[in-house]
């Protein structure tokens, strides 16, 4: 099914058109990279925070209102370029495992922030008022972290698979 | 020199296997995406669209560690992939570009702690001046272009 979808949207007018434009990849690739590094520094600063190894400077709550909006807008320019990207070779994304991978860690990524989310916004202490709290949220942190570099190298190994 | 580093032990390693370039990009593209960030926290900052809360030096102390070791790392990564097709790289257009943007973005840091940015105790809180507007402008500016050059790297 991902195959004949596959075929038939390289087949498009539109994909053709993207695919003969030679400097549409290399820009729309551009434009994801500069999205990803908003997000990955975005997501660093709250997870870091959370996993509670940087004491120093303002709190979850601060970080949190000043780096999550980042991360949506950063997110929001990452789906339009990687859905630009995909129209223009989609077997190289559509029929390939390390993408699948990477959608996936992403899905995971955007569960757990949103619960960050939530969280600190109904308390903002959150996640220090108890050391099981504080332990959630270093678990949380470690997870997220360790998530956003796996996607960016499942991003990167697309071009291997 | 470029055909000697291209014969060193390391670099043949990685031209010839099949995981290390991968491995070295997606590492050089992680800790390069921090260093872009951080900066453009900086520099947003210094453009007055973002983190008006906190001060300007108080914002460079607690992101600037954090560039320069990703920067370190970069470098680090960006060199071993150098190292596997290095006379390639040093004839490439985009990459020289890319090293001559990235000594502009040097030199326009430079003169922003020695020069523009030596009265900072006087505006850090507020609105930063126009120079201090037009170092943060430059700085964007040149960063996004080695974004670009670097992605084009991979198209010649």
């Amino acid at each position: 099914m991902l195959e004949s979808f596959s075929n038939w949207l390289a087949a498009t007018a539109l994909s053709q058109l993207f695919a003969s434009t030679s400097w549409f990849v290399p820009t729309v690739q551009t434009v994801h990279i500069l999205a990803i590094a908003a997000i990955v520094t975005a997501i660093a600063m709250i997870n870091i925070r959370l996993l509670g190894v940087v004491r120093r400077g303002p709190d979850l709550p601060h970080i949190a209102r000043s780096f999550l909006p980042w991360v949506w807008i950063a997110l929001a320019v990452l789906f339009v370029t990687g859905v630009l990207l995909t129209i223009t070779e989609p077997a190289r994304e559509l029929q390939n495992g390390t993408f699948w991978l990477k959608m996936l860690l992403i899905v995971a990524l955007v569960l757990l922030t949103l619960l960050v989310q939530r969280s600190v916004r109904r308390d903002p202490g959150y996640f220090s008022s108890t050391s099981g709290r504080r332990r959630l949220g270093a678990a949380i942190g470690a997870a997220n972290l360790l998530l956003c570099a796996g996607i960016v190298a499942a991003g990167r190994l697309i071009a291997y698979t | 020199m470029m055909v000697w580093l291209e014969s060193r032990p390391f670099a043949i390693a990685i031209a010839e296997s099949s995981w290390l370039f991968p491995i070295f990009e997606s590492l050089h593209v992680l800790a390069f995406a921090i260093v872009v960030g951080t900066v453009a926290i900086m520099d947003l900052r210094l453009l007055n669209v973002a983190n008006r809360d906190r001060s300007v030096s108080e914002l460079i102390s607690s992101t600037l560690p954090w560039t320069w070791s990703a920067f370190a790392v970069t470098v680090v990564a960006g060199f071993l992939l150098f190292s596997s097709k290095a006379a390639f790289y040093f004839d490439n257009g985009p990459f020289r570009l890319k090293m001559v943007v990235l000594a502009l973005a040097g030199v326009n840091m430079l003169v922003f702690h020695f020069v523009t940015g030596r009265d900072m105790v006087r505006w850090e809180r507020g609105a930063p001046p126009l120079r201090a507007r037009i170092a943060g402008a430059l700085s964007l500016t040149f960063w996004v272009t080695i974004v670009a050059a670097g992605r084009w790297i991979g198209f010649t």
